[in-house]
């Protein structure tokens, strides 16, 4: 009986042992997958950041939009502004922003945020909109007689924030960040809600 | 003597029949109006106190298309100018559909107001789904550059809010600026309704998530919002009076929801804008028909 005893009491031993490592096995692989984000989210906003001071460089270099501009002035504005970046952008190409890296951590994000129902209304909504005609492609412009389909409040609270001179949209399940004034498309990435 | 009873019992039902229709109109049957009394010398005559000294407003929003309506109704609204001298406009976006290039703006904004623009009446745009950011920049919009700021006049605090992108910075900034608002009247206009009964958009939870909490915690009074394309007053929220203002381009006939419960008065058969009057705790709102019928009318008390 005793040996039995001593037995078990090794046994117990043992599992507490194994049992901890594998806690720490847990505990670190959690850490590491966390890891990935944070250098994706650093990752990310330095190739935004990258863009922005690029933009805001040429931009400099043109004359200041009033704050009381005319129609004219704004339309004259934009095209040079465009022009500028274009010419800045020839070797752009999809994923210089949305890495792949990226593209995981903002879906994940999505997919956190919405769910079941909230989820299918999001959908159904971003197919019907008035802007699931709009050509997707970097270096494309968002066309100026397409509607900007307002970004959920609540899920621009938990997305990565961007710069003023960047923003969000939606066409289609396509997540793309667009210059503000330009309305270039800097990148985009597919299936942003699964 | 049965001829008496008869006459009686005639009029008795015609005098019913006339109080069901003020109290149609009251609840928001979404087709009634009452005719404005016109006019001396064409002008119009309005139901607002016009007491003197009073800040008055007129609202209106969803009208940039360049359509016959909308010189249609801007025609109009100068005429009630003239009667009310507002001095005064809050656009609750989109301001210019489609192209927004200088052609765009003379044809969809410059000519169908151009009386209300030459007589001095600021603009005060907020933008919609339908414009660009670079409207900010437009002078008569008064935007300053900015696509969210407030502007004051006589005691009342305008918020002009772009619910097209709510991001962090904004909801920071409004709740910045509310708490050190020196005034007691705090107006915000924008484009999404936090409630709407309208059918093709409706009531935008997202919105409504994250701004009304700010409006109530810090004493906002009324909200005015454009999108849904119809005239709407929504019965208070948490003490707030939140209206949809966006018919002042092209009607959504029938599309506001029957038996809303949130509906306090409605009208979806013609276009429509609004003339606000500001007079100490009280605002005074009248929302005119294209046909110049008031359709909706009364006055908010200021929240404590």
């Amino acid at each position: 009986m005793k040996r039995v005893g001593k037995l078990y009491i090794c046994v117990l031993i043992l599992f507490t042992f194994a049992m901890s490592g594998v806690g720490q096995d847990a505990g670190l692989s959690t850490r590491q997958s966390e890891r990935p984000n944070e250098a994706a989210l650093a990752d990310f906003e330095a190739r935004v950041r990258k863009y922005t001071e690029r933009r805001e460089a040429l931009e400099s270099e043109l004359p200041q939009l009033s704050k009381q501009a005319t129609a004219v002035e704004i339309a004259e504005h934009k095209a040079a502004l465009v022009k500028k970046v274009l010419a800045d952008r020839t070797t752009a190409k999809r994923g210089d922003v949305f890495t792949r890296d990226a593209e995981k951590m903002i879906r994940s994000i999505i997919n956190k945020h919405y769910k079941g129902r909230d989820r299918l209304e999001l959908r159904k909504e971003l197919v019907e909109a008035e802007n699931k005609n709009v050509r997707v492609k970097v270096n494309g412009i968002y066309p100026e007689s397409a509607e900007l389909l307002e970004m959920p409040a609540t899920l621009l609270l938990v997305l990565p924030q961007l710069p003023k001179q960047v923003r969000y949209r939606f066409v289609r399940n396509n997540l793309l960040i667009v210059d503000r004034e330009s309305h270039m498309i800097v990148d985009h990435m597919a299936n942003a809600l699964r | 003597m049965r001829r008496i009873y008869l006459l009686s019992f005639v009029l008795y039902f015609a005098m019913a029949g006339s109080s069901v229709q003020c109290t149609a109109l009251a609840q928001g049957n979404k087709g009634a109006t009452t005719q404005d009394a016109t006019t001396k010398a064409g002008t119009r005559v309005v139901t607002l106190p016009l007491r003197d000294g009073s800040m008055r407003v007129a609202v209106f929003g969803d009208a940039g298309r360049g359509s016959r309506e909308q010189y249609d109704l801007g025609t109009l609204m100068e005429e009630y100018r003239q009667a009310v001298a507002f001095d005064l406009v809050l656009l609750t976006g989109d301001n210019i559909y489609g192209p927004d290039g200088p052609a765009d703006m003379k044809k969809k904004f410059e000519l169908p107001y151009k009386p209300m623009l030459d007589a001095g009446v600021k603009f005060y745009a907020s933008l919609g789904n339908h414009d660009t950011s670079n409207q900010r920049f437009y002078a008569p919009f008064n935007m300053n550059g900015e696509e969210y700021y407030r502007i004051e006049r006589n005691g009342v605090s305008f918020y002009a809010l772009n619910s097209n992108y709510l991001d962090q910075k904004q909801l920071n900034w409004l709740t910045a600026e509310l708490a050190k608002d020196p005034n007691s009247w705090r107006v915000a206009f924008f484009h999404h309704p936090p409630f709407s009964s309208g059918g093709r958009h409706g009531s935008d939870r997202d919105v409504r998530t994250v701004l009304h909490p700010i409006f109530v915690k810090n004493g906002v009074d009324v909200i005015f919002s454009g999108h849904d394309h119809f005239y709407e007053r929504v019965k208070p929220q948490d003490g707030i009076t939140y209206f949809v203002a966006g018919a002042a381009g092209k009607i959504r006939r029938g599309d506001l929801k029957d038996r809303s419960p949130i509906t306090a008065a409605g009208f979806d058969a013609d276009l429509s804008f609004m003339l606000v009057e500001f007079v100490g705790n009280e605002m005074y709102y009248q929302a005119i028909s294209k046909a110049g019928n008031t359709v909706d009318s009364g006055v908010i008390k200021q929240r404590d």
